[in-house]
């Protein structure tokens, strides 16, 4: 299992808005482990997709500079069940920023259930809160360089901008 | 990986569960949260609240239902993260049951091996909706389905609680 | 803004944050050890605040930082007389009494009540 839970950027407002994509599918072992007969998305993964989202977005603010980390969710509200299949869009907005973090206001929403979207696409609300953890108020020490943005994230962010399209 | 974020129930009422987790660096997700500085993802602690409030769902409804989901989590706080080797010890109360689920107060403290003293890891409130997905549907045809994750349900119940099962002293080979 | 309006809102402000009832907001309460407030939620309270009231707060005016880890101000786990000076200095608005009748470091989360933030906004708000 790979901790990354969003495939692509689709918007990316530097700062101010983002918004990426995942498509859910069946052949994600966790999927089948909860309910079997069932399989389900469970909604613990889907907050975190919206935190991977925002988490970029806060980061590439501050050039990738702080340890962007999750320290809070103020409310992640949830209204459907994502099951495989589903293409599934998470949209996130900066409310606040500055050196010790950052509060993010985030809509997931249900784009496509393989059949179009439905007519109530909303899956979740979240509001979420980062910390830059080295300027934190806990007092804590971290390593030096930062782990948060290592490789795949930064990845993500350059794919979107450079938009690689290999044809056959 | 088995998306099973309990390790052993500890103790179980009609109101509250403790269960633990602990964190081992075989585990795969690991590799990427975060390169060079392993810990627990903050969501999945919140899974082992959702699951040990699923538990004690089921446990005071003995299996009535087939499925809990989380439905809304509240004022989740992180504090001190959970590194590989360490214990996440979640203790999680019932504060109102509804027709469509219940809502609970939850805990996690994180402990260090031959440490007395934990430090609290996050703090949150959860609802969960726990509902038979023939009854979401209306479809009687779902029934069936409904009694296979049950007894799924209990199967895993089974394996769970018995992990905390004690080994028999001074085996000799 | 009457200091009525501004308590009402930071009121609100609070509720929102830290998850609490109206009823438990009173202005001699602690945010954390009554209100359950931990570090991050004071981060929650200052964007909300400056939200709310459209106002900029500093780094260091909610939160005073540098204090506790000063050995000049903090002696075996208890202010020193110039750390109890440096406190009242850097929380001009805050009730020092209960730091000062028990000067232990862990006494500080005394000071940040529900009055201290209101009186701290009427100040930025006028």
């Amino acid at each position: 299992m790979r901790w990354i839970w969003i495939d692509k950027f689709t918007r990316f407002d530097s700062g101010t808005r983002a918004v990426a994509v995942k498509c859910c599918s069946a052949s994600e072992d966790h999927v089948h482990d909860l309910y079997p007969n069932f399989p389900i998305v469970p909604n613990s993964l889907l907050i975190e997709s919206m935190a991977q989202t925002a988490g970029i977005l806060v980061g590439e603010s501050r050039q990738f500079k702080e340890k962007v980390i999750l320290a809070k969710i103020g409310k992640a509200s949830f209204s459907r069940v994502v099951r495989p299949g589903d293409l599934v869009e998470f949209d996130a907005t900066v409310l606040q920023l500055n050196e010790m973090g950052a509060s993010i206001e985030g809509v997931i929403r249900l784009l496509s259930n393989g059949f179009g979207q439905p007519e109530s696409p909303v899956v979740a609300q979240i509001e979420l809160m980062f910390s830059h953890i080295d300027n934190n108020i806990a007092g804590m020490k971290f390593p030096e360089h930062n782990f948060v943005f290592t490789g795949h994230f930064t990845q993500l962010l350059d794919e979107f901008r450079n938009k690689p399209e290999p044809t056959y | 990986m088995k998306f099973n974020l309990l390790d052993t129930i500890d103790t179980l009422s009609d109101t509250k569960i403790v269960a633990s987790k602990s964190v081992s660096l075989a585990e795969e997700y690991l590799v990427d949260h975060f390169p060079t500085f392993p810990v627990l993802p903050g969501v999945l602690m919140i899974e082992a609240l959702v699951q040990s409030a699923s538990w004690l769902l089921f446990h005071r409804s003995n299996f009535s239902k087939s499925i809990a989901v989380l439905k809304e989590a509240r004022n989740v706080r992180y504090g001190q993260f959970v590194a590989p080797g360490n214990t996440l010890k979640v203790e999680v109360e019932l504060l109102k049951e509804t027709d469509s689920g219940a809502t609970f107060k939850a805990v996690g403290v994180v402990y260090q091996p031959g440490i007395a003293r934990g430090e609290q890891a996050l703090s949150a409130r959860i609802e969960l909706a726990y509902f038979s997905l023939a009854e979401k549907s209306g479809d009687p045809n779902h029934r069936e389905l409904d009694q296979k994750i049950i007894a799924h349900n209990k199967f895993r119940w089974n394996v769970i609680t018995a992990s905390g099962m004690k080994l028999p002293q001074g085996v000799q080979i | 803004m009457t200091q009525d309006e501004i308590y009402s809102k930071v009121q609100h402000v609070l509720v929102d944050a830290l998850g609490v009832d109206d009823d438990e907001i009173k202005p001699e309460a602690a945010l954390m050890d009554d209100l359950g407030a931990e570090s991050i939620d004071f981060l929650d309270i200052q964007f909300r605040l400056e939200k709310a009231f459209s106002i900029k707060i500093p780094k260091g005016d909610l939160t005073p930082e540098g204090l506790t880890n000063n050995p000049e101000y903090v002696q075996a786990g208890k202010f020193t007389p110039r750390g109890l000076q440096e406190v009242a200095t850097r929380m001009p608005l805050a009730d020092v009494s209960p730091l000062k009748a028990d000067p232990r470091v862990e006494n500080m989360s005394k000071l940040f009540t529900v009055d201290f933030i209101t009186k701290y906004i009427a100040s930025k708000v006028g």
